[in-house]
């Protein structure tokens, strides 16, 4: 009762091996591709690794990375014995290896499929760690005279006009914090001490953003301070007006490209998986097309390939059954020794 | 009749010239894709500069004549590299016979008239650049405010991501925004007294400040962006006019895209020059060959000895012998014999 039982004869079997050799081939590229986008994703992690505090998790791209690498690593060793499968002289060396090779093979499908749904699923872990990184940058903004922070400013500045979002949420986070630094304040003004006086931490508060929120689609120039003051611009409703800053957060903006680029990731990674999932099934009907050859000396006749030489039921039990085997001789081994030993002593 | 530039062709170097060849053409055909793949590019970043160019500026012609310039390069390496594949194996290269003849010619006058056309537009185009910018980056400016006019309305948009994009700030720097006006009418309060004295200050009323836009300010400033009355510095506290000013871009837009262009069309330019001089090597060693292979009468494997040469005879005769057989194919048809005999009593003279 073999599981899915297929009938090979030369011409099917000689047209299988080359069938899985060119789908190896291919795998061998698609491998690369992988490795390729996983190495793209690290790449884009880093370069925003700034607001992100550096403490985003790396384990997507680096498992994307040595899938890649694994996968062309397994595929080019199995299209060569898918070459070598035709020449029953050369066959011979890797009968013994088939075996164990099929096994690694399934496993190293099973961990193809984790980390494709690892690409799906990592959404919610990026979403924490920008937000506390953005909470962060935006309170470093002013630092520019602080070693280590210098860069903070023009790292938002560049990330808020290329993403073409503002603040954390909304341009409303620029309003909590003081992103004016210190030097450029004139401390002997009236306005600025009045606004220094007016909070408990001493924090210059403003109603104004950056320039870098600006959104050059306005048809007027872009309005950056005195954001709630209606009367202190001519024919201005801050209620109302919608194209003057960027209205997107920067979080949502790059949590919305980061889930892009991982979904688009995950897609062509589970395409991959169905390609090497078909591979190891061929791979499995050659093996066993070529052990069923029952005359080695005449190559023409007839085989029967198949998945499980039982059913999976009866295949299971036998598997339980090995195992405790397996125990039962250590016990054996061990009882004999003591008997061993017992009548020696006695 | 003295073949021109004649060479001597045993077996072995007629197979190294095909073996040659073959590696040649493939390189044409990767010299040609890239020179596509250039002028595609100088395309696509001309048509997102167009607003910036006035539209009476020629260079758009070079990337579209690049392009068929490369195509026809393409075309040509495969081409060579198919028949001196087939011309090492007797079975193919019969079909190649008939059709290599009008190829060469294809090859040579379409290929090399295109690509010694896209070389000269490549040397003197970009000299057009110059004032091309100057008009178009003048019109920009001067519609910046037209946010509302239609036909208009994306200059500022434009205006805007270019400089965002390129960190320049005007056309040749910051103080081009004084001398126009860029705020939009509508959003001038015609009540204010400041408003009022600024447009009665100038002939044509215009509201003229000395700010710039938001896409002016340098990200890499430490202090936030200073955009407005930026020609009284003392306003501003711990403004030192002494230190190197990273408040604004300090290049203007003018020269940025002048660079950015012209660096693009010398690089298509240098492409072009390589598979120009590869299209002669390739044209030049498939007419040697095919002119070997008919010595030999179309037989691969000869082991004879057949001359390979450019032209049956000196360029004189060659148009001799076109006019003769123009003047052939004028007479009626039966007298063809008497005018067969009178062709070789015309040569005899001659010669």
């Amino acid at each position: 009762m073999a599981l899915l039982k297929v009938k090979f004869d030369q011409k099917k079997r000689v047209k299988l091996a080359q069938g899985l050799w060119l789908m190896n081939w291919f795998s061998v590229l698609a491998g690369i591709i992988i490795f390729s986008l996983g190495l793209f994703l690290k790449i884009e992690l880093r370069k925003r690794s700034d607001v992100m505090n550096n403490s985003e998790s790396h384990f997507v791209p680096n498992s994307l990375i040595g899938m890649g690498l694994l996968s062309c690593v397994f595929n080019s060793l199995a299209g060569k014995i898918c070459y070598d499968a035709l020449d029953p002289a050369k066959y011979a060396k890797w009968k013994p290896w088939l075996k164990p090779y099929l096994a690694v093979c399934v496993l190293f499908n099973i961990a193809l499929l984790l980390v494709t749904l690892c690409c799906f699923l990592m959404r919610g872990s990026l979403e924490s760690t920008l937000a506390h990184g953005l909470k962060n940058g935006m309170k470093y903004y002013r630092d520019t005279d602080t070693p280590g922070r210098c860069f903070m400013k023009k790292t938002i500045d560049m990330l808020q006009i290329e993403f073409k979002c503002c603040g954390n949420n909304g341009f409303r986070d620029w309003f909590e914090i003081q992103w004016i630094s210190n030097r450029y304040l004139d401390f002997s003004s009236k306005e600025v001490k009045d606004r220094i006086k007016s909070n408990v931490d001493g924090r210059y508060l403003v109603d104004g953003v950056p320039f870098s929120c600006c959104n050059p689609s306005s048809p007027r120039p872009c309005i950056q301070y005195q954001l709630t003051n209606n009367s202190a611009h001519y024919s201005y409703d801050h209620q109302t007006e919608e194209l003057n800053l960027w209205v997107n957060g920067c979080r949502a903006a790059l949590l919305s490209y980061y889930s892009s680029l991982m979904n688009s990731m995950g897609a062509v990674t589970l395409l991959v998986w169905l390609f090497e999932v078909t591979i190891t099934i061929g791979l499995r009907y050659l093996h066993t097309a070529l052990e069923g050859v029952s005359n080695p000396e005449d190559p023409e006749c007839e085989s029967e390939g198949w998945l499980l030489e039982k059913s999976v039921s009866e295949t299971w039990k036998t598997f339980l059954e090995s195992l405790k085997k397996l125990g039962k001789s250590n016990q054996v081994e061990a009882e004999g020794a003591d008997a061993g030993q017992a009548p020696e002593a006695g | 009749m003295a073949p021109v530039l004649p060479l001597v062709l045993p077996l072995q170097p007629r197979i190294r010239l095909a073996q040659g060849l073959w590696l040649l053409s493939w390189l044409l055909a990767l010299a040609g894709g890239l020179a596509l793949l250039c002028s595609g590019h100088l395309l696509a970043q001309l048509w997102h500069l167009h607003t910036f160019l006035s539209p009476s500026c020629p260079f758009a012609a070079l990337p579209h004549v690049a392009l068929a310039a490369g195509a026809v390069a393409l075309g040509t390496g495969l081409v060579g590299a198919g028949a001196s594949r087939a011309s090492l194996d007797a079975a193919q290269y019969p079909p190649w016979r008939k059709v290599l003849g009008p190829l060469l010619v294809v090859g040579t006058a379409g290929g090399g008239g295109l690509l010694v056309l896209a070389l000269g537009l490549a040397l003197a185009l970009p000299g057009s650049l110059d004032t091309g910018l100057e008009e178009g980056l003048g019109t920009a400016l001067a519609h910046y405010k037209d946010t509302e006019v239609p036909g208009h309305c994306h200059a500022k948009r434009l205006l805007d991501e270019l400089q965002l994009k390129h960190h320049c700030c005007g056309r040749h720097g910051y103080k081009d925004w004084f001398g126009i006006q860029w705020v939009s009418s509508r959003y001038l309060d015609p009540n204010d007294q400041d408003v009022v004295d600024r447009i009665q200050s100038n002939v044509e009323g215009l509201y003229l400040i000395d700010s710039v836009p938001f896409s002016c300010c340098n990200p890499h400033s430490p202090r936030p962006c200073l955009q407005s009355r930026l020609s009284e510095p003392h306003v501003h506290p711990l403004f030192d006019p002494r230190q190197p000013n990273l408040n604004l871009w300090a290049q203007g837009c003018h020269r940025v895209l002048l660079g950015h262009l012209q660096g693009l069309a010398s690089m298509l330019g240098s492409m072009l020059a390589v598979t120009f001089l590869l299209q002669i090597l390739v044209l030049l060693g498939l007419r040697y060959l095919q002119t070997a292979l008919e010595g030999l009468g179309g037989v691969i494997d000869g082991e004879g000895e057949t001359q390979g040469y450019l032209f049956p005879s000196g360029l004189k005769d060659m148009l001799k012998t076109a006019w003769r057989q123009g003047g052939v194919a004028d007479r009626p048809a039966p007298e063809e014999a008497p005018p067969e005999e009178a062709p070789p009593k015309e040569g005899l003279p001659e010669a």
